[in-house]
């Protein structure tokens, strides 16, 4: 599972059946500058490439979130449907203490 | 599978029911100098690894899913190891 902001939504007009009806966020991935220590959303934009995220906990913009990528995105689906990002936790705090390497 | 070294944990309270109870620790890879190197990620801790262990994480879902107990879990990265001491033999 990785962390990330949640940027903004995505709708789809046209889609496989198996999509249909699905929530989509925009997910912009956090790397080793962005954790922190704290209850606050780092609510940023970084420089990894964003990805579209499947959401059904209700992520908000803004919210930062755990998503988890390959395979194991389309294991709460049965028959698995053709998604390889969900969104698996929205974050509540994270405790970061990060040890300096000699 | 990957080296890595607990750096810190994670709440969430709204998340996939599968992972309630389950501690989510921040787990910095490493390289082979023991140098952190790479995104943190989040991986599930069935045997309370304290902070700044180091630790083997899998990345396999079927072994974090037999683990949750649950097959229909999207959970993927699993503490299966922490690690006690590492000793590198120089290639012949």
């Amino acid at each position: 599972m990785r962390l990330g902001s949640v940027i903004g939504r995505v709708t789809l007009s046209q889609t496989i059946p198996q999509l249909k009806g699905a929530r989509w966020l925009v997910v912009s991935p956090h790397n080793r500058e962005h954790f922190q220590s704290g209850a606050e959303p780092l609510n940023t934009i970084t420089e990894e490439p964003s990805l579209v995220v499947y959401d059904n906990l209700g992520g908000g913009v803004g919210d930062t979130i755990g998503f988890v990528e390959g395979r194991e995105a389309a294991s709460p689906f049965d028959p698995p449907i053709p998604i390889d990002a969900i969104n698996a936790a929205l974050v509540d705090e994270t405790f970061y203490t990060p040890k300096e390497d000699a | 599978m990957q080296l890595a070294r607990v750096e810190g944990s994670m709440i969430a309270t709204r998340k996939h029911p599968s992972l309630n109870g389950w501690r989510m620790l921040i787990c910095q890879p490493l390289d082979a100098e023991g140098k952190a190197e790479g995104t943190p990620i989040i991986a599930i801790d069935p045997y309370g690894a304290g902070m700044h262990q180091k630790v083997i994480v899998s990345s396999d879902g079927l072994t974090a899913r037999k683990f949750v107990g649950d097959d229909l879990s999207p959970v993927r990265q699993i503490i299966i190891a922490i690690v006690d001491e590492t000793t590198e033999e120089q290639a012949a």
